[in-house]
């Protein structure tokens, strides 16, 4: 009973400046990005089995509600159970090397009754509580630690590295790259001695030498190749090179909803999925192009400022941890499809199909909004 | 330590400059990809669309092998043989569409018709859809084939002949009714098919305008077991639809996805038989019909007259079509499970039935027969017209004696005949695995009421006694009847043992099913097995011409009369064709144990004794002697040393555990021969 009602004293009284305080401009930017999505997936699918963009309403619907719960409940309520939710995640992750469905190659799914979902989607929402959790209890030691050390910088790495490693192992080298990235990004704003990075910068540079050999042959082709795309055209630079006649032919205004020819006539073959951004960029142009990066643009500035706001040290690592994660699926992915990046299966948020990673995106996008609401200490 | 000094001092400061750092760098980034997309579609887009235009993936379907269909023993009865058929993708033609296909209407001998349809396509086909192969023409001759190889060039990369295996009934007529036939799907059909495909989460791939489908018999029944999953082979093609030799963009792996052939459908047929039943019935229709007794599994099912289902399974003219449609004989009636019969005289088992149980007819009573019954001042009369005299159950059954009947039927009432006919199976759809079966009519009083001027009248069960009347049977629902007489139990018919994967695993298989058990006395069954008996055994029996010396066979004529007998009785052939009666017989055997049974319908033949029951027996007969065969051949094949084990007395000996199946390639290698 004392609890309940200390509860609602709590929640109670800010409720209207709660809800003054939600970031519209936040849901207005992920509902118009989310609808140009279904409207691409619904070109995209028109000559495949099953109406694609039907099943990723439902999708999207989902992870509306499921952003809405992220923003409603109180991060500190997050900061408190972060490990649990990591340590499920750690355990999924296993489960799904163990006895995950495979598809082309790679253990990802995971079946629970009918529903199948990718584990590591979530990992990075795992990723971004518990490394906000370790960050804000460091920040509020007395005194509070400066810049991180080498030595200091332990924990953190290992809190990345178990699901990364998780994740490669699937394999999925896209994915894994994104959990490290968004890791990264949120170590960097904790604050690393320069000497610490320096130092890092050398370990990646030689772990990275000491892992070519241990990679799959076609994920080293498809780094070889980027550095060189035009130079096997049949083979793994297949993708790159039709990616970009795609995007290419858009030209100024584009070919128009429906009319692409390149990504529907199956050259490129996860035109759903990771490549869905050449539909986009071969019906819609040039112009169409500048129209999404701007969303996407304005979504990952509104990220940071939120995260400048924030009214604590939790609530700015977990705006920091979301904002890294959208970026650097859409940077990534749009790189990747422009010839900029070597080929990796990473998605593009919003636009690129599939029910695990729209909800992992809406979730984000909740957990901002959670913080923005937030952002004054009541 | 409060939390409020710290955040007033150091940390709030160095957290914003980072932030700011991340705000220039994900600008930078954006900019860059901005500046990507410039260099892409603005600077160099003249020169990606160009190379986009110049390079298309021509998508040509590689149709699956439709699944087989085979009898018992592994005998291939429907295939698919190597044929040819012409596509057409719009928009390779580009403005040249008309000549391209006048040039090939030419060459095909195209009718009207046909142009028309291929030229409408053109003409509405947008967008991605000129991309998508169309079906011109299909299982074009080998000469046409070569004429459009030679002329290649003039025809533009829009068309192309691929290899589609085509529909191969292998025994015509023989089973047609059964196994249905193929043709073009639908508009509306297409969509109901694709969303059920979808509905299902298949792995098939949708239907096409132009694909076939399973129509009728097993080939729609089991359509989706049967069709498989196409497969694609990619092409890269330029603007005018030619493949690109040089540059071959798609990898390897992409270029060709393997078809997976369908599953196979194992009868229980079994051919011989069939092949013995086609050549002994002399009917010009009718049907014939044998089935395990034991299990319900059909052994050979003759249905005539009937469409040559190759004939069918192509692009058949209107005028054939209607040729068939306006046949009197009806050949596209599949008379088994499709037509209404009276049963006559075959009927007076249940009567029989229904009397003993209801205590209509105590054991040992019975009737005598002047040649003649009155009721209400009404006369009906026996089929014998000096009558025969004082007969009980087992002569009224064996000399088919109708005035016995029309005693019992006064004493029942139509109420208790049909609850003991319903109890047998019929008046309602027997479950066979084909769908369109019509339900048969068991009619009691309240049926007589609600459709007939002036309601039930007694005399009605009379005639419901010896099988006239309003009460209707299909031939099928017969066999199960006598089927059900013979062991006690109402069988689902059916026809198919397992679904075979193409590599011949079992991926379902169809145990019997037995739809109840008839409650009746073994004193009624054996006082009803006497009279079948004496019908064909007794020297008074109406069917002692077709009794067996190598087996014991029961079983019972039936003359069903399709038009009200004049005053005056004629002969067969004194009346018109259509005007006489239908011959019925059912039987079963060996009688003490029955393993077999069988039921002829010979359409306006006359009498069941001498147009029926000869066939009958004589397949009972070939079956016996298939079966002493096949233990002969098991015996011969077996090693010296191990003793065949003598096959149990309970499982039809001819059950084979796996029969062999001849390979897929050498079917494929004799459908060769045949179309060359």
């Amino acid at each position: 009973m004392p609890l309940e009602m200390a509860g609602i004293a709590r929640v109670g009284a800010p409720e209207q400046r709660t809800l003054a305080r939600f970031p519209w401009h936040l849901a207005l930017l992920a509902l118009a990005i989310s609808a140009l999505g279904v409207w691409n997936l619904a070109s995209a699918s028109r000559s495949a089995h099953a109406p694609v963009w039907v099943t990723q309403s439902v999708f999207m619907g989902i992870g509306v509600v499921a952003a809405l719960l992220a923003a409603v409940v109180d991060p500190r309520r997050y900061q408190r159970h972060a490990w649990v939710l990591y340590g499920v995640v750690a355990v999924l992750l296993v489960l799904v090397l163990w006895k995950g469905r495979t598809v082309m190659g790679a253990r990802r799914w995971l079946s629970v009754g009918p529903v199948s979902f990718q584990p590591s989607e979530f990992a990075k929402i795992a990723v971004i509580l518990a490394l906000a959790r370790w960050f804000a209890i460091d920040a509020e030691r007395s005194p509070p630690r400066g810049p991180y050390g080498l030595r200091g910088l332990a924990g953190p790495a290992a809190v990345v590295l178990v699901p990364f490693a998780l994740i490669l192992r699937g394999p999925d080298l896209g994915t894994a790259l994104i959990v490290a990235a968004i890791g990264g990004t949120m170590i960097l704003a904790a604050g690393v001695r320069w000497k610490a990075l320096a130092a890092v910068a050398a370990i990646a540079v030689i772990g990275a030498t000491a892992a070519w050999p241990h990679l799959k042959p076609y994920q080293r082709k498809r780094v070889e190749t980027f550095f060189n795309p035009e130079g096997d055209v049949r083979g793994a630079g297949y993708h790159s090179v039709q990616s970009m006649i795609a995007v290419g032919s858009g030209q100024g205004f584009g070919k128009g909803w429906g009319q692409g020819t390149q990504t529907l006539l199956s050259f490129l073959p996860e035109q759903h999925t990771d490549f869905i951004f050449s539909v986009w960029a071969e019906e819609h142009g040039f112009a169409g192009c500048v129209l999404l990066l701007l969303l996407y643009y304005a979504l990952v500035a509104s990220g940071i400022t939120i995260a400048g706001n924030a009214r604590d040290g939790f609530g700015r690592f977990v705006a920091v941890g979301a904002t890294a994660m959208i970026f650097w699926h859409a940077f990534v992915n749009m790189g990747m499809v422009t010839g900029l990046l070597p080929v990796v299966g990473v998605t593009l948020p919003l636009l690129s199909y599939g029910g695990s990673s729209v909800l992992a995106i809406y979730v984000a996008i909740g957990l901002l909004a959670g913080v923005a609401t937030r952002r004054f200490v009541n | 330590m409060t939390l409020g000094e710290r955040f007033g001092t150091e940390r709030p400061v160095d957290g914003r400059r980072r932030l700011v750092w991340a705000g220039a760098i994900v600008s930078l980034a954006f900019l860059l990809l901005l500046s990507r997309l410039y260099h892409l579609q603005i600077l160099r887009g003249e020169e990606f669309k160009e190379r986009a235009d110049e390079n298309f993936v021509k998508e040509l379907r590689v149709p699956a092998d439709r699944g087989f269909m085979l009898d018992r023993n592994g005998r291939v009865l429907v295939d698919s043989r190597p044929s040819y058929e012409v596509f057409f993708t719009p928009y390779f033609c580009g403005k040249g569409c008309d000549e391209v296909l006048g040039r090939l209407a030419t060459l095909l001998s195209l009718s009207q018709e046909e142009v028309q349809r291929v030229r409408d396509h053109e003409r509405t086909a947008r967008g991605l859809v000129r991309f998508r192969p169309f079906g011109v023409k299909v299982d074009i001759t080998r000469d046409e084939l070569d004429v459009i190889e030679a002329r290649r060039m003039e025809l533009s990369g829009a068309v192309d002949v691929l290899p589609v295996p085509h529909r191969n009934y292998r025994h015509g007529v023989a089973g047609s009714h059964l196994f249905g036939y193929m043709n073009e799907v639908g508009a509306e059909e297409l969509g109901r098919l694709n969303e059920e495909l979808e509905r299902t989460d298949s792995d098939q791939r949708p239907y096409q305008a132009g694909d076939y489908v399973g129509r009728r018999g097993l080939e729609r029944r089991f359509e989706r077991e049967l069709r498989g999953v196409d497969g694609v082979q990619r092409v890269v093609v330029d603007a005018r639809g030619n493949a690109k030799r040089d540059s071959d963009l798609i990898p390897e792996e992409q270029r060709q996805t393997a078809a997976m052939p369908g599953q196979n459908l194992v009868l229980s047929l079994d051919w011989r038989l069939q092949e013995f039943a086609e050549r002994t019935f002399p009917g010009t229709a009718g049907v014939v019909l044998a089935m395990e007794a034991k299990t319900g599994f059909i052994l050979a099912l003759v249905d005539r007259p009937a469409v040559d289902p190759n004939k069918l399974t192509g692009r058949i003219s209107r005028a054939e079509l209607a040729a068939i449609a306006a046949d009197p004989l009806q050949p596209q009636l599949f008379r088994a499970i499709q037509q209404h019969y009276h049963p006559g005289s075959t009927f007076k088992v249940v009567t029989s039935i229904a009397a003993l149980e209801e205590g209509a007819l105590r054991p040992g009573g019975s009737v005598y027969c002047p040649g003649h019954y009155t009721l209400g001042g009404r006369r009906w009369r026996c089929d014998k017209e000096s009558g025969h005299g004082p007969v009980d159950l087992e002569h009224a059954l064996g000399a088919s004696c109708d005035v016995f009947y029309y005693a019992l039927g006064e004493r029942l009432g139509a109420d208790r005949i049909a609850r003991w006919g319903t109890l047998l199976g019929l008046g309602r759809p027997t479950g066979f695995d084909v769908p369109g079966e019509v339900p048969g009519v068991m009619p009691d009083a309240a049926w007589h009421d609600a459709r007939i001027p002036g309601g039930y009248r007694p005399g009605m069960a009379l005639n419901l006694a010896i099988g006239q009347g309003d009460v209707n049977v299909t031939p099928l629902q017969q066999l199960v009847l006598y089927a059900a007489v013979a062991t006690g139990k109402v069988w689902r018919p059916q026809v198919v043992l397992r679904v075979e994967g193409a590599d011949g695993e079992v991926v379902r298989e169809f145990p019997p099913v037995d739809l109840g058990r008839v409650p009746v006395k073994p004193e009624t069954r054996e006082a009803v097995l006497k009279g079948l008996l004496a019908a064909v055994n007794a020297p008074f029996g109406t069917a002692h011409g077709s009794r067996l010396k190598e087996t014991v066979l029961a079983g019972k004529t039936g003359t069903a009369q399709v038009v009200a007998l004049g005053a005056k009785r004629l002969k067969a052939s004194e009346v018109d064709y259509f005007e006489r009666d239908h011959a019925w017989f059912a039987a079963f055997a060996p009688a003490d144990d029955p393993e077999i049974v069988v039921v002829v319908l010979n359409e306006h033949s006359g009498f069941g004794a001498s147009n029926a029951a000869p066939t009958a027996s004589a397949v009972v007969r070939k079956w016996l002697e298939l079966r002493e065969q096949d233990a002969r051949d098991r015996q011969g094949s077996a090693p010296p040393t191990a003793a065949p084990p003598p096959a149990p007395a309970d499982a039809p000996p001819d059950l084979p555990g796996k029969p062999a199946r001849p390979a897929r390639a050498a079917a494929g290698a004799e459908g060769a021969d045949r179309a060359s």
